[in-house]
């Protein structure tokens, strides 16, 4: 690579972010990442960060041992390495500055990761998700909504996928005056259609209405979205920005819908706050737990003054609205903000998964990520920078999402499949440029990069360890009583979504999780189970016909082993280091005070145990994953 | 549970329903029967008539304890703070207040025994307009408010208010406490759960550095202490004389425990009486020097003392202070800074007014920090852990406050918490509880004023409360660790004020012993352990050494949302953690498995002679995860 000048580093020492902790070791740079590798011969333990994930690098002063390089990651790794000598740490500095951000597409690690499957498992990976039989699944076409081919070229919308659903009675005149009338032609169609009432969630972008502008065409398609369902003589247009900025936005010609030209609709703000202010906020969210030796007071109100945890829950109200009109009025809903491609995927994805229990399944999410987010025009290349762009496009608009998903499976733990592990996966992809699912900013665009012939599918990476994102205490019969989760949405019900923000940061782990205790007693279960059938197969081979009924109903539907996440303390599989890991369980916690944990006497007997000799309690959860396969 | 709200959270178990229409029902459910209201735990049978019957003769079904009496029978408007007045009937008895509506469905009941009342006062004169205005307001110490609005004519308030009055606080009034009157009877006789002599032979003690005296045997030489004392074997009870004469109230230093490898003791008592000229006592120096040199390993001896520094100085000028650099030359003295009792009093104030009737919303994570609840829970536990690494590591310390009967009673109970395995288990905690707060003098009467009307006395503080708290954080950091769960916690305060049972009642044990308290009163663990069941931790794993070190930081301490804000309708109040009970399923069903293993290996058993292939026993896979009660 033409940016690398200098490979290999030796003598780079690694800081522990809150504790005076440090480490020795040999920093290489590679295409793809950086990889420091600690010297200590026993347990040399590696950090992989990939170039895409690197945020921002900075270079503070020279000071006596060397020259500090610090590194803050999209996961939200902060790395700290200090130098020796200066011309090197310039050298890695610079060199990172152009391998994070390349100026193409074809220079992301998409292009050119290679996980060895063949071609044929590469399409298969990429048919796993299939639109068309979402649509199905809720109910449409049916009377009342049918598949437009209005899109087909992208001529009418070029953000839009090709494949929309609109009301029987919108013809193709309305939808092409409608989409004039919206910012970017994003006009109304089906999100969501709740079999149920037969209510549809609708998006669209904000009308160009300035400040009296009307459109017949436009008026005409959502009176065609009212009068497709009979449960309700009106429907809600719900304009997800804070009043204001709607205001502020029809000097610019665009605006919201005046309740006088619109027949039957009642019109209602939400308060989301824009990109800008989303990512301030998560700025300062950073800046305040990444303080040292932080004080309570500190904490809290740096917690409150980042907004951070306000604004996710302003996301998930406008989410439990938008579920309630629907499934007890029985109302149709449009929903937008903008351009209606951030906080409109955001409420009305977050409204399906409340009111859909297929949305809570490991597949299910990742349709409604698909449809949602990556099929309608989430800007995943400008939101996540995966080029070099605009700084201000930036913005963590669907970590939001995932945070709220998050806040939702503390909520109800037994009503999702998968577990938080999961969803920081999908974190750590939407960032890693590593799969081709979420590069671009639209249908278009992807097809264009044939993404599908050159680049993998995440979804296919992730199911291929489905066992490891697995919630094990989740409950399928929870969805047949709870079909519609209502959320506590009081300010003490949102917590700091601590594995996420902390993931690398070993001290801040919890020292002990019931989550381990569930999987272990699990595994052993299974374990029990097959002993058993091995002995009532030996029976029965001897002649002996015994049929001992365990009860079924009570067993367990899916498979996982014990997931190996950094939640549950262990590596991800592509190394195996649980060795290297407990050398690294006895570090000194921060504001905890507290030296490692030491047994005072071995008289403890090491019972004799049938599944792995794993202890049921381990002492502490420790463990930073290895992300980069 | 009775029969109507079973049904009521049927139908709101799952859901805090922000739309008005689900708020009512489920505020109903939860405001009437808190699911930790101490007083439903005995009343199953009184309450399973049906509702249909209690339309006809309203308060048939006022459950009542043995012993317990009616006093007076009432109508009254109960004004609920979520929703509104309520017309309904309250009774009177000699141990609680029993409200139930008539008009609401299902009916909603409030069941408050009178020794959580605070301060009853009058609102409203009988001229007073307006609607509601005139009743009674009632203050509890448990976090809530009672409102009851009465007719205006006829005086109808004054009758009411001085039987209330009169019952609530019978101290003030000549009458005996309700638990004196009670009639219970338990399978379990809680009050043989502490023996000292027993515990101390638990610890490995006396032996020849440590022995028991009875010096204290009639209170002689402190009246706060208990009899049995564990001193120094090389101190004579003429020396522990002169030293009582320098430390305040005579509390003397004496072991609370041992450590059973290293020998290091944690030793309690009060604040050494420095005075403003600086005092010295020969007697208390060589007695502390007797109290190091008795492990042979503590070079120097460590002094907690809890206070703030300032605070300690402040003590001089009342004869008090803290033991000096040159008079104690083998000691090094660490203040640990926690506040003292009205500090803590006013912080749960603020608590209270932030979350009762109404969580505060706009500004929740800053007015929570402004309360400091959190912080002092913080500096207490950051206290309690620094003396337990400290007696990890092998050596002595000396613990004390100002008379050591409130923060070092937190102290050392904590630190024995996190040191032995033992007080983790249920027996094990009530061990504790009466040793180190109840035998130790912690001064419940003062600090919680049983039956006593004056709610402003300064003595009044929630040092206990705070305790469990910290031992509810514990439990948080480490759900394996304990065997007790949360509901037991909650039991213990509820009990706290209660005033049904003798355990909390009275200031020492002098005073305890002349009101002949255990021959006269039921102890609460009798009832707990008569049915222990529903108190065990499905998560607990039996363990024999292991030193728990909770972390005492903002990021994993959180606040006690379900015992502090469980009177709010809208905190959901699952009846099982679906967690715990997922896991209580598949504890079942591993039980199943064994079953069927042991039945097919007995049918096997012939075989096994000359077969020697054969899986392990299922008694030996039993051992690594424990078995439910």
């Amino acid at each position: 690579m033409e940016h690398i000048t200098t490979p290999k580093v030796e003598q780079v020492k690694l800081l522990d972010r809150f504790s005076s902790r440090a480490t020795a070791g040999t920093l290489y740079l590679t295409a793809t990442h950086l990889l420091f590798i600690e010297s200590n011969t026993a347990a040399s333990e590696e950090t992989w960060i990939l170039h895409h994930h690197i945020a921002v690098v900075e270079k503070l002063s020279l000071t006596t041992s060397g020259c500090p390089l610090v590194i803050h990651c999209r996961n939200f790794r902060v790395v700290h390495f200090v130098i020796p000598r200066e011309r090197d740490c310039h050298d890695i500095y610079s060199s990172l500055l152009l391998l994070r951000r390349p100026a193409s597409y074809d220079d992301l690690y998409a292009f050119s990761y290679n996980p060895k499957q063949s071609e044929q498992q590469r399409a298969g990976g990429w048919q796993l998700i299939d639109l068309a039989s979402e649509y199905e699944r809720m109910g449409v076409p049916c009377d009342h909504w049918q598949l437009t081919d209005v899109n087909r070229n992208y001529k009418v919308c070029d953000t839009y996928p090709r494949d929309l659903f609109v009301p029987v009675s919108a013809s193709k005149p309305i939808i092409v005056g409608s989409s004039k009338f919206r910012s970017k032609g994003r006009f109304p169609v089906l999100s969501y259609f709740y079999q149920e009432k037969k209510a549809a969630v609708c998006r669209c972008s904000q009308p160009l209405s300035g400040f009296s502008a009307r459109c017949l065409e436009d008026e005409h398609m959502l009176q065609a979205i009212s009068k497709a369902n009979h449960n309700s003589r009106f429907m809600y247009v719900m304009d997800t920005r804070p009043k204001l900025n709607a205001l502020a936005n029809r000097a610019a010609g665009k605006g919201y819908e005046n309740e006088d030209n619109y027949s039957n609709i009642r019109f209602q703000f939400v308060g989301i706050e824009n990109i800008h202010v989303m990512r301030a906020s998560l700025q300062k969210l950073l800046e305040v737990i990444g303080t040292k030796s932080l004080s309570m007071t500190d904490y809290f109100s740096g917690l409150e003054s980042s907004g951070w945890l306000r604004h996710i829950k302003a996301v998930l109200d406008a989410a439990v609205i938008l579920a309630k009109a629907v499934t007890v009025e029985g109302a149709s809903v449009l929903v937008h903000c903008s351009d209606g491609w951030d906080r409109t995927a955001q409420v009305c994805s977050l409204g399906a998964l409340l009111m859909d229990p297929f949305y809570r399944t490991i597949k299910g999410l990742m349709v409604l990520i698909e449809k949602d987010w990556i099929s309608f025009g989430h800007k995943f290349a400008d939101r996540c920078d995966q080029l070099d762009g605009d700084p201000k496009e930036v913005s963590p608009v669907f970590t939001q999402f995932l945070e709220c998903v998050w806040q939702l499976t503390e909520q109800f733990p037994q009503a999702f499949q998968y577990n938080e592990w999961f969803l920081i996966q999908i974190h750590e992809h939407v960032h890693s440029c590593q799969f081709g699912n979420f590069l671009g900013n639209c249908q278009r665009e992807r097809e264009e990069l044939r993404l599908k012939d050159k680049t993998y599918s995440l979804w296919q990476f992730l199911l291929n360890d489905q066992e490891n994102y697995v919630n094990p205490v989740y409950q399928p019969g929870f969805s047949e009583t709870h079909p519609v989760l209502e959320p506590s949405t009081l300010p003490f019900s949102f917590k700091f979504w601590r594995n996420m923000y902390h993931q690398f940061d070993r001290s801040m782990h919890p020292r002990q999780s019931v989550l381990k205790q569930v999987l272990s007693l699990k595994a052993s279960n299974r374990d029990l189970e097959k002993a058993a059938r091995a002995l009532e197969a030996k029976l029965q081979k001897q002649g002996v016909f015994l049929s001992i009924a365990v009860d079924s109903k009570s067993k367990d539907p899916v498979h996982p082993v014990r997931p190996k996440s950094l939640i549950l303390s262990a590596p991800l599989n592509c190394k195996e280091d649980e060795q290297k890991l407990s050398v690294c369980d006895r570090v000194r916690t921060v504001e905890g005070s507290s030296s490692a944990e030491n047994g005072y006497n071995e008289e403890e007997e090491e019972p004799a145990s049938f599944t792995k000799p794993e202890p049921t309690l381990v002492s502490l959860e420790r463990g930073v994953a290895r992300m980069t396969c | 549970m009775n029969c109507g709200t079973i049904q009521s959270r049927a139908h709101c178990s799952c859901y805090t329903a922000p739309s008005q229409f689900h708020l009512k029902t489920q505020t109903m459910a939860s405001a009437s029967t808190p699911t930790y209201n101490s007083n439903n735990l005995e009343n199953n049978s009184s309450k399973n008539a049906s509702r249909e019957s209690l339309r006809m003769e309203p308060l048939a079904d006022v459950p009542q304890l043995p012993g317990e009496e009616r006093i007076t029978d009432k109508d009254i408007i109960y004004i609920c703070p979520f929703n509104g007045a309520v017309k309904g009937k309250v009774s009177i008895t000699n141990y609680r207040l029993f409200f139930k509506s008539f008009e609401v469905d299902p009916a909603m009941t409030l069941d408050v025994p009178l020794g959580v009342i605070s301060r009853i006062e009058k609102m409203g004169g009988a001229s007073s307009r307006g609607e509601n205005s005139y009743g009674l307001d009632i203050t509890c110490k448990d976090m809530r408010n009672l409102r009851f609005a009465l007719k205006q004519e006829g005086h109808s308030r004054r009758d009411i208010f001085e039987l209330l009055f009169r019952y609530a606080f019978p101290l003030s009034h000549s009458l005996q406490l309700f638990v004196f009157l009670s009639q219970e009877k338990f399978s379990e006789n809680g009050w043989n759960v502490y023996n000292a002599i027993l515990e101390y032979q638990r610890q490995g003690l006396p032996n020849n550095k440590w022995r028991i005296t009875f010096v204290n045997k009639q209170y002689e030489l402190c009246d706060t202490y208990p009899t049995i004392l564990m001193v120094p074997f090389k101190a004579t009870d003429e020396d522990l004389r002169k030293v009582s004469a320098f430390r305040s109230r005579n509390r003397i230093p004496v072991v609370s425990w041992i450590h059973p490898v290293n020998q290091a003791v944690i030793m309690r008592c009060s604040q050494p009486l420095v005075g403003m000229s600086g005092k010295r006592n020969k007697d208390d120096e060589r007695y502390l020097d007797t109290i190091r040199e008795a492990n042979g390993q503590t070079a120097k001896l460590t002094i907690y003392d809890a206070r703030p520094n300032v605070n300690a100085v402040a003590n001089k000028a009342t004869g008090g202070g803290y033991e000096g650099e040159d008079a104690y030359q083998n000691a090094e003295l660490v203040f640990l800074d926690i506040h003292n009792i009205h500090v803590m009093r006013e912080s749960l104030k603020k608590l209270k007014d932030i979350v009762y009737p109404q969580v505060e919303e706009t500004h929740w994570l800053s007015s929570l920090e402004s309360t400091h609840w959190l912080e002092h829970i913080k500096l207490v536990l950051a206290g309690a852990i620094q003396v337990a690494d400290k007696l990890s590591a092998g050596n002595s310390v000396v613990v004390h406050c100002s008379d050591g009967w409130d923060r070092t009673a937190q102290l050392t109970s904590l630190s024995m918490l996190m040191l032995d395995s033992y007080y983790r288990t249920m027996t094990g905690f009530q061990v504790l509880v009466q040793k180190e707060w109840i035998s130790f003098g912690h001064k419940f009467s003062s600090r919680i004023g049983h039956g006593d009307k004056n709610h402003a006395d300064a003595d009044r503080s929630p040092i206990f409360v705070q305790f469990i708290d910290c031992v509810w954080q514990m439990t948080k950091q480490f759900p394996t660790a304990f065997e007790f769960n949360e509901l037991f916690l909650m039991t213990i305060l509820d009990n706290l004020y209660s005033c049904r049972f003798g355990t909390f009642l009275y200031n020492c044990e002098s005073v305890r012993d002349n009101m002949e308290v255990k021959e006269k009163t039921v102890s609460l663990w009798s009832m707990i352990n008569s049915e222990n069941r529903k108190y065990i931790n499905p998560f607990y794993t039996k363990e024999s050494s292991r030193v728990l070190y909770p972390v005492a930081s903002m990021r994993h301490l959180e606040l006690w949302v379900s015992y502090y804000i469980r009177w709010n309708p809208r905190i959901r109040q699952q009846q099982q953690n679906p967690v715990e009970q997922r896991y209580m399923e598949m504890l079942a069903l591993r039980d199943q498995y064994l079953k069927k293993l042991e039945e097919l290996q007995i049918s096997d058993a012939p075989r096994i002679a000359n077969n020697s292939n054969s899986p392990a026993s299922p008694m030996q896979l039993v051992h690594h995860v424990q078995t439910p009660l």
